[in-house]
């Protein structure tokens, strides 16, 4: 470390941190010791904790989902729902109750027999709201971003798939000159 | 994520993002106090304010999968942020809040993160981040890492 950084070490803590292993063996040895400390901890998280924790996981995936959202055979959108019902309810049933739609309609989204429609973005959001409002801070247009990101994606992905056929079937019969 | 103008007391939407290959030419020890460029084995990220290209932060890390760790590496404020005179407040604290995130959005409820300062600097992590002590590493892990995030994840 240069003789500038001791220097504004002593003015302000937070100019930086040289937090460097100088060898595998100093790490291997620091790790055994924190290990040991993070499992009696974690042995004392509550449930509700794990729960926090899981939420915040999902929204950060759910972010990284809409920064650069790819194109594959998931759908991310079921994906990070299902997470999410399955995170914060011991039954998925419980959460069809909650916002008054049936099981079985939630069950044929969970299981792509029925896309979801807008009544139900518009319920998912507010139940989110409500279920991250304590949490943290909680995007409303997520799903929604989400949804629409993966299908805007997956169209404009897939035109080798669509657009022969299509086409096939458009014209133009007035002319532009 | 937010950071306060010191002079004014106006609050400005910053964002944490990769650092670019081009971003190296500009990276001097001067300003940044430390050789990043011998930091591109990690992941390094920049702190600037949504809309400039001003790099007022760097942090580097280096994920273990194999504990479920993130630890730092590196991380500095810009020249001008450092001491009493510091042009924005809140920037070493954003850095982590983001590698408090990668740790979370990576290992859920095990996620943890670490880091070793000089010892002079100890208290000051313990006392303003609520960093856990164990040996001479400082590492954050649920519930506490959940505060941090919240703490610094404005929209």
């Amino acid at each position: 470390m240069s003789k500038k950084v001791k220097k504004n070490s002593a003015i302000d803590p937070e100019y930086g941190l040289d937090s460097r292993y100088t060898s595998k063996g100093e790490q291997q040895t620091e790790a055994i010791a924190l290990m040991k400390m993070r499992l009696e901890r974690m042995q004392n998280l509550s449930r509700e904790q794990i729960v926090k924790a899981k939420l915040i996981q999902l929204k950060l995936a759910m972010e990284e989902y809409i920064k650069s959202p790819v194109y594959d055979d998931q759908n991310h959108f079921l994906d990070f729902l299902e997470t999410y019902v399955d995170t914060i309810y011991s039954r998925r049933n419980k959460f069809a109750k909650d916002v008054n739609i049936s099981s079985v309609r939630l069950s044929q989204i969970i299981n792509k027999h029925r896309s979801p429609s807008e009544d139900f973005l518009l319920r998912l959001m507010v139940h989110s709201e409500k279920v991250y409002e304590s949490i943290c801070e909680f995007k409303k247009m997520m799903w929604y971003q989400v949804f629409f990101y993966e299908k805007i994606y997956d169209t404009m992905a897939s035109q080798d798939e669509w657009r022969p056929s299509i086409e096939k079937e458009i014209k133009l019969s007035e002319s532009l000159d | 994520m937010i950071i306060v103008e010191s002079s004014s007391g106006h609050e400005l939407q910053v964002e944490v993002v990769p650092i670019e290959n081009d971003d190296f030419t500009s990276l001097n020890e001067e300003r940044y106090f430390f050789d990043w460029a011998s930091e591109m084995q990690n992941e390094i990220f920049k702190l600037r304010i949504v809309g400039a290209s001003e790099i007022l932060g760097l942090v580097s890390l280096e994920r273990i999968p194999s504990e479920l760790r993130v630890h730092v590496s590196l991380l500095t404020v810009s020249k001008e942020n450092v001491g009493s005179s510091k042009k924005y407040k809140n920037i070493a604290g954003n850095l982590l809040a983001h590698v408090a995130k990668v740790a979370v959005l990576q290992d859920g409820e095990n996620a943890c993160f670490s880091l070793r300062p000089k010892t002079e600097l100890v208290q000051h992590y313990v006392e303003e981040y609520n960093m856990s002590v164990t040996g001479v590493t400082l590492s954050m892990i649920v519930p506490e890492i959940l505060e941090l995030i919240k703490r610094f994840d404005h929209e």
